[in-house]
């Protein structure tokens, strides 16, 4: 015997409302729904961490940057002021020893028999001096003060050192000095100083 | 038996103009999605290349105010160094003035040398006395060591050398 079973009906029902199929746009903005949906989740959501994160990070260090520009100008203005108010210090510690200027210079107050070059030494790490003895003649110790006074305002940077001779002959002083030129140490100018001695 | 019909066969669509429509709808609304992560992912990138950018801006902004500051600090040893020269400038002056003032008016100077840690006088004085009484003593107060040696002049006067030795504290400190 056999048995006949009914098919189930499996189709979706159609209905219509002004001739809209409901059930198959309600499937479709259903698709619609979940497609969005995804979308965020795998496509969108991650592109904005992403971005999000990569913005955090270029906003700090624009900050960090901003904060290190700040520093550097003003390191960059306090060194040009310390340079204009260091100007006369900094090109005096560049210049070279120039036996007639010198002449000239100490001409106001002594009369230079002789000067004559000793020996050149580093001084501390960047620096070089230069050492000179003077034969000259004054008229009285005044002359030597006076010169001690004018030598700030001289070009090159000048130690008068020991040792000191002062002799009286007639109505004038023979003296006898010693000073140190200091300069900054170039190396072309030191190997030109070694040779020279 | 075949079929006839009088009217003429439509073509039958795929899709239906509402499918259409919603199929339309929905790939554009996933490319808009596509083109706003990639519109993201491109405007991260360049954040990322700014980043970068600024990064190597701070590591050469860093290396130049290390070296400003360097140069700051140069520039203030080169004051110091100026300034102690001429302060010891000044203290040469003020031993070398020291010393003529201590010369007592009875006695006449000829000559002095003036170093680190001695000083050595000639002069001349009336008497041994008015050296003893009026030079002496502020000689031995400041030196260590004290030695006058007299030679008797034909008028009676003395010719006298002095030579004076002290530890020197200012010896060679700027070496």
């Amino acid at each position: 015997m056999k048995i006949k079973l009914s098919k189930p009906n499996l189709k979706i029902p159609k209905i219509y409302i002004y001739g809209i199929d409901v059930i198959k746009n309600l499937g479709f903005f259903t698709l619609y729904i979940i497609i969005t949906l995804l979308s965020i989740a795998f496509i969108i959501a991650p592109a904005i961490k992403h971005f999000k994160k990569n913005q955090k990070q270029y906003y700090n260090i624009k900050t960090q940057y901003l904060n290190v520009k700040n520093n550097y100008e003003n390191v960059l203005e306090s060194l040009n002021k310390l340079k204009k108010e260091n100007a006369k210090i900094i090109a005096a510690f560049r210049r070279d020893f120039d036996v007639k200027n010198f002449k000239m210079f100490a001409s106001k107050f002594m009369e230079i028999k002789e000067i004559k070059k000793d020996k050149t030494k580093p001084f501390k790490k960047d620096f070089i001096k230069t050492v000179y003895f003077i034969k000259a003649t004054i008229n009285s110790p005044k002359d030597f003060y006076d010169f001690i006074d004018a030598i700030k305002k001289y070009k090159n940077i000048i130690r008068v050192y020991f040792p000191i001779d002062f002799t009286k002959k007639d109505k004038k002083i023979n003296l006898t000095l010693k000073i140190e030129h200091y300069r900054l140490k170039d190396k072309k100018a030191l190997k030109a100083e070694e040779k020279a001695h | 038996m075949k079929a006839y019909s009088f009217i003429k066969p439509k073509k039958k669509p795929i899709f239906k103009e509402d499918t259409k429509l919603w199929l339309i709808f929905i790939t554009f609304s996933l490319i808009l999605y596509i083109f706003f992560a990639l519109f993201l992912a491109l405007k991260a990138y360049f954040f990322k290349q700014d980043s970068q950018k600024l990064l190597k801006e701070i590591e050469k902004l860093k290396k130049q105010t290390t070296e400003l500051t360097l140069q700051k600090e140069f520039i203030y040893t080169q004051k110091a160094i100026y300034e102690d020269i001429m302060i010891k400038n000044a203290l040469v002056k003020q031993q070398i003035k020291n010393l003529l003032d201590l010369i007592p008016d009875p006695i006449t100077l000829e000559k002095f040398y003036i170093d680190n840690d001695k000083l050595i006088i000639y002069g001349i004085t009336p008497t041994k006395d008015i050296y003893n009484l009026l030079m002496l003593p502020p000689l031995e107060s400041i030196f260590e060591k004290t030695t006058t040696y007299f030679y008797k002049l034909p008028n009676g006067w003395y010719k006298f050398k002095s030579e004076n030795y002290i530890k020197s504290e200012d010896e060679n400190q700027t070496k």
